[in-house]
């Protein structure tokens, strides 16, 4: 599957850390600014995808061969609906909680900061590193030739606290998903996020 | 992932702070990790050797470390004042094995953060990593006391990804060990140091 050589928790630690110097000198904003900048960095190095159909897509994200499933494993659970069962940076985040005791605060500033300023779907602040991946990777999607889009419903933290979009939003996002609350409800006991991939008609 | 995205960040970082901005942000983390993991006490040399060959000091969250208990440093009146250790993998080793896989060439901004700390502060880095890794490592051991004793930690030597090794003659010189004997043991390790009672030198030079 995607994953196959894992990372030394030590290293793991070490960037929240990094993120953590950085709030120190520039604030919640340049924690959040470098981030999302980072990861949109990193999706940029990923090599570019083209499928001819919506299957040959959702076999090569569910087989973890896209780069979309690079770094999680990833379900359909309907049409246009995904779930990711293990958060990539659990390991990370329960080894920070091992080593070092409680998150430094800072993290949840920064994830109200994310949730304000750019959009309200973060459940820690490895969300906004992971979800501004997810949207930068699926500009770099073609299938039939047109761009993958994605759109975050629901990401559950590490606390158990789950993040859901605004009312208006939560019911567009899972009619365009195809399945309803109760369902989504049902997938996020079992999973750490929830989202919707399609192109556009 | 979380590990991923460091090339990226320090790629960013590069941009905005330069090379040297990088290297301090690293030294500081290192500082700020040891730090957080609190302080140890261990009533001697065997119990700490333990706890290293356990994985249960703070040292050792890096990875696996064979304790060479062949190789005790003494002091002119023979009493042990340390020993030296080998980490078999670097920590960043299966972080790059990935990146190379899932995303392509490490970005050169690794080496040139590399080369800024090399230049500036201590040539004992073969990637960026190195520099909060070492950090870490001297803070830790401060942090440590064996029979009320704090410790130092002396870098001894490090080997890249590429094979490129590092090797800090003042250090060897200080715990008289010879860097013939440091290589061998860099055959199977990533880097190898060594943990003294703090301010104390090994008594004797190597006669041949």
């Amino acid at each position: 599957m995607a994953e196959t050589i894992t990372s030394n928790p030590f290293v793991d630690v070490s960037v929240f850390l990094f993120f953590e110097d950085i709030s120190d000198k520039q604030g919640v904003e340049g924690f959040t600014n470098y981030i999302v900048g980072q990861a949109k960095s990193l999706a940029r190095s990923v090599p570019e995808e083209e499928y001819d159909t919506w299957e040959d897509f959702t076999n090569a994200v569910v087989n973890g061969e896209s780069v979309l499933s690079s770094f999680e494993n990833i379900k359909q659970i309907s049409s246009n609906g995904f779930v990711t069962n293990i958060c990539p940076f659990s390991k990370a985040i329960r080894e920070y909680i091992k080593r070092l005791g409680n998150f430094n605060p800072v993290h949840m500033e920064a994830t109200d900061h994310y949730n304000h300023t750019i959009q309200p779907s973060a459940a820690h602040s490895a969300c906004m590193m992971h979800q501004t991946y997810r949207n930068e990777v699926a500009k770099r999607i073609k299938i039939g030739g047109k761009p993958l889009q994605y759109a975050q419903i629901a990401a559950k933290a590490y606390t158990g606290k789950i993040a859901l979009p605004p009312e208006s939003w939560k019911k567009v996002l899972l009619e365009k998903a195809g399945i309803s609350e109760t369902q989504g409800f049902m997938e996020m006991r079992e999973n750490s996020c929830l989202y919707v991939l399609y192109v556009q008609d | 992932m979380m590990d991923i995205a460091l090339y990226s960040l320090v790629d960013d970082m590069v941009s905005k702070a330069g090379t040297e901005g990088v290297v301090e942000y690293w030294l500081r983390v290192g500082e700020s990790y040891a730090e957080r993991m609190g302080k140890e006490a261990y009533v001697g040399w065997p119990a700490f050797n333990v706890a290293m060959k356990e994985g249960r000091t703070s040292l050792t969250i890096e990875g696996d470390v064979n304790v060479l208990t062949d190789l005790a440093i003494i002091d002119k009146d023979g009493d042990v004042i340390g020993y030296v250790y080998a980490l078999r993998t670097c920590p960043m080793a299966p972080t790059m094995i990935r990146f190379i896989q899932k995303i392509g060439p490490i970005p050169d901004s690794d080496e040139d953060v590399a080369d800024s700390y090399n230049n500036r502060i201590r040539d004992s880095a073969v990637s960026n990593y190195c520099i909060t890794h070492q950090r870490f490592r001297e803070v830790a051991a401060n942090n440590i006391t064996v029979a009320k004793q704090p410790l130092e930690c002396l870098h001894l030597a490090n080997k890249g990804r590429m094979g490129e090794v590092k090797m800090l003659q003042e250090n060897l010189a200080r715990i008289n060990v010879d860097d013939r004997h440091i290589k061998s043991i860099l055959r199977s390790a990533s880097c190898v140091f060594a943990l003294i009672v703090k301010g104390r030198t090994a008594g004797e030079e190597i006669t041949e």
